[in-house]
């Protein structure tokens, strides 16, 4: 079923009624889950994912071939690496798409999906603090409306904030995508920022990742095709998301940090007195 | 097969809970009483995108959602039904109810994280869970919409937390609530038509029926974890407490009302049940599984009497053979006091006989749960 983004050009307003530059309703909220080392849930619009962190942990028995993994020296197995290992484990619930799918663990959209997280997070994680251990994260997909990648890889970033292991910054990710799929419509184009699932079907799109505040970009994949001259003008509202939802992710944790020590769950620390606790 | 973790307990810690399990009363490490759950927090109708949804969250920490998704699936003839379908035929109540279900009329998935699709104990999970909810075909027989067409119900079960302890008894706790938040769309085609819905979801009916004032008429089954050790029933356990189990089962009890009140049509709310609800709840066996227990693997442990390290074993030539292989022979010698033995042979037929009785009779711990789970708001 073709989208009719013919009337985008009218109202300039896309078919859930934001404009171009607009996010949609992130809400985030980490330790979820009391007997996890780390977890987070977090909300893009209707996308709902839930991720839980284990680990550095010791390397069990590895179980099923097909985890995405990645850091450590090569693929030697039993945890004989220099660097902790990362491993991610998506599991698309059938009930997440509006028709029931089931996908197997085999799959091979969430093995990419998998890996592109695990190798995301594994150059951001210091890693090499954890010789001979494995960091494990499992991302749970309770419902799909579009942008899964970036909604996966901001959830796993939320929960190795919580789980407590160094990391260099936020990785915050984000969709973009473009008005229209064909060449003659090039000047009026519009970049658009955070696609939902109609949009995502409908018109190219790219996910993009970046570190913290600055523009070093940490992930970026683009399955459509795309006009070569349109790529720039999406990839730099792309970056600009990543920013709004770097502040968003920070503003969770920092509320959630504020909260602890106020329920005295932990001490205050030293280095916290520039954070204004009331 | 199933509930197999790796427990890092020595066999001196084994000896010590396995003891303070056999004593009257049993004392749980967690302090609870033989019969009491773990505290739990719960809600449903959590996901809008499914048909029914909850999430329960146990104590410990450990977590599971599951949501219900249905689809309308063309009815298989049976092979000797020559009935020729006649439109203008009417076609009373009774005879749909007649209907009988089939069982691949309900699909199940149990996903653990870090297990695969086909590990074992997924897949015994799942054909657990399952069974309790065929087990009288109460449930089947709910999804006929008519002669021709029927639900097919798609049930996810996700453990959202690393499994802490056998996930059994959370499993199933949560599909209970899920397909009591379960809805499906109202019915506004006749007799053996195509179906043909209403599109308003708040006039949706709930696949187990309610009354007026809100109270759910029937129930799903629920299958609970029991363990046995020496003479003690414990329901519940944790995994430290499974470790040390005699016996593990797994018993799928429903609520009598359910199979027979069962398939009170879609669209009719207003059941008349209170004769029931005035006596009580009936409850039925239906089905028990033996869960393999992970205390079967554990290393026992090796008495004073044939340890050498304590100088009480015999040094010379009747000793020589029998101390090299300690572990192989205090596996087959007489239980000690206080030494941890792995248990060996199946359950005992009076315990099995009190687990069953225990777990059934009126005020007994599935009249519990019943009576806590109608405490969850169903929204």
């Amino acid at each position: 079923m073709p989208l009719d983004t013919s009337t985008y050009s009218l109202g300039l307003l896309r078919v859930d009624g934001r404009r171009w530059n607009e996010l949609r309703r992130i809400h985030a909220q980490i330790r979820t889950q009391a007997a996890a080392d780390g977890s987070s849930y977090l909300e893009m619009g209707h996308t709902k994912v839930m991720c839980v962190v284990t680990g550095p942990t010791e390397p069990g028995p590895r179980r099923g071939g097909n985890v995405g993994s990645a850091g450590g020296a090569g693929a030697a197995s039993g945890g004989q690496h220099k660097d902790a290992e990362v491993l991610v484990n998506i599991v698309i619930a059938g009930f997440s798409s509006v028709d029931r799918k089931r996908r197997g663990k085999g799959d091979k959209r969430t093995l990419e999906m998998q890996s592109t997280v695990a190798n995301a997070l594994a150059a951001s994680l210091h890693i090499h603090l954890f010789p001979h251990s494995q960091i494990t994260i499992s991302l749970h997909v309770l419902s799909q409306d579009g942008s899964l990648l970036a909604a996966l890889i901001n959830a796993a970033t939320l929960a190795c904030v919580d789980a407590g292991i160094p990391m260099t910054d936020y990785v915050a990710a984000c969709t973009a995508g473009s008005t229209s799929t064909y060449a003659a419509n090039d000047e009026s184009a519009d970049p658009l920022l955070d696609l939902n699932h109609q949009e995502e079907q409908e018109l190219p799109g790219l996910t993009v990742a970046t570190l913290g505040e600055t523009d070093r970009v940490a992930v970026l994949v683009c399955e459509s095709r795309v006009q070569v001259s349109r790529l720039e003008g999406m990839l730099a509202v792309g970056v600009d998301g990543c920013k709004q939802v770097r502040e968003i992710l920070d503003r969770v944790v920092r509320e959630k940090g504020r909260k602890m020590i106020q329920e005295g769950t932990v001490e205050r620390g030293t280095g916290l007195n520039d954070m204004d606790v009331d | 097969m199933a509930s197999q973790q790796h427990v890092l307990l020595s066999p001196a810690e084994l000896a010590y809970l396995h003891d303070s399990l056999s004593l009257t009363p049993p004392l749980r490490p967690d302090g609870r009483s033989p019969t009491q759950y773990r505290p739990l927090s719960a809600e449903t109708g959590i996901l809008p995108g499914t048909n029914g949804s909850a999430r329960i969250c146990f104590a410990d920490g450990t977590e599971a959602i599951v949501g219900v998704k249905a689809e309308v699936e063309k009815t298989r003839r049976k092979w000797d039904d020559d009935t020729i379908y006649d439109e203008n035929k009417e076609e009373t109540r009774e005879e749909a109810e007649g209907a009988e279900g089939s069982s691949d009329w309900v699909e199940l998935t149990v996903e653990i994280p870090g297990f695969r699709d086909d590990d074992s104990s997924t897949v015994f999970l799942a054909a657990m869970l399952s069974e309790a909810l065929l087990a009288d075909g109460g449930f089947v027989r709910r999804l006929v919409i008519n002669r021709r067409f029927h639900w097919k119900v798609y049930l996810d079960i996700l453990l959202i937390s690393p499994p802490l302890s056998y996930p059994l008894p959370l499993l199933s706790l949560t599909t209970h609530l899920a397909l009591l938040s379960t809805r499906l769309p109202r019915l506004k085609s006749e007799g053996d038509e195509d179906p043909f819905f209403d599109d308003d979801w708040a006039a949706a009916p709930y696949l187990y029926p309610r009354s007026s004032n809100k109270k759910v008429l029937a129930r799903p089954p629920v299958t609970l974890l029991v363990m046995a050790v020496g003479n003690n029933i414990i329901f519940d356990p944790a995994k430290e407490e499974l470790a040390v189990a005699d016996v593990a089962l797994a018993v799928s009890v429903g609520d009598v009302s359910s199979s027979s009140s069962s398939s009170s049509s879609e669209g009719e709310e207003d059941v008349d049940m209170t004769a029931e609800e005035q006596e009580g709840r009936k409850l039925r066996l239906l089905s028990i599984r033996t869960v393999d227990p992970p205390s079967r693997l554990t290393p026992p442990g090796v008495p004073n009497a044939t340890n050498s390290a304590y100088g009480h074993a015999q040094v010379g030539e009747g000793g020589k053979t029998k101390q090299q292989m300690p572990e192989a022979r205090a596996a087959e010698s007489e239980a000690v006091e206080g030494v941890w033995k792995p248990p060996r042979g199946g359950a005992k037929a009076l315990v099995m006989a009190a687990l069953v009785q225990k777990t059934l009779q009126r005020g007994g711990v599935a009249d519990e749960v019943f009576d806590a789970l109608e405490g969850v708001d169903l929204g």
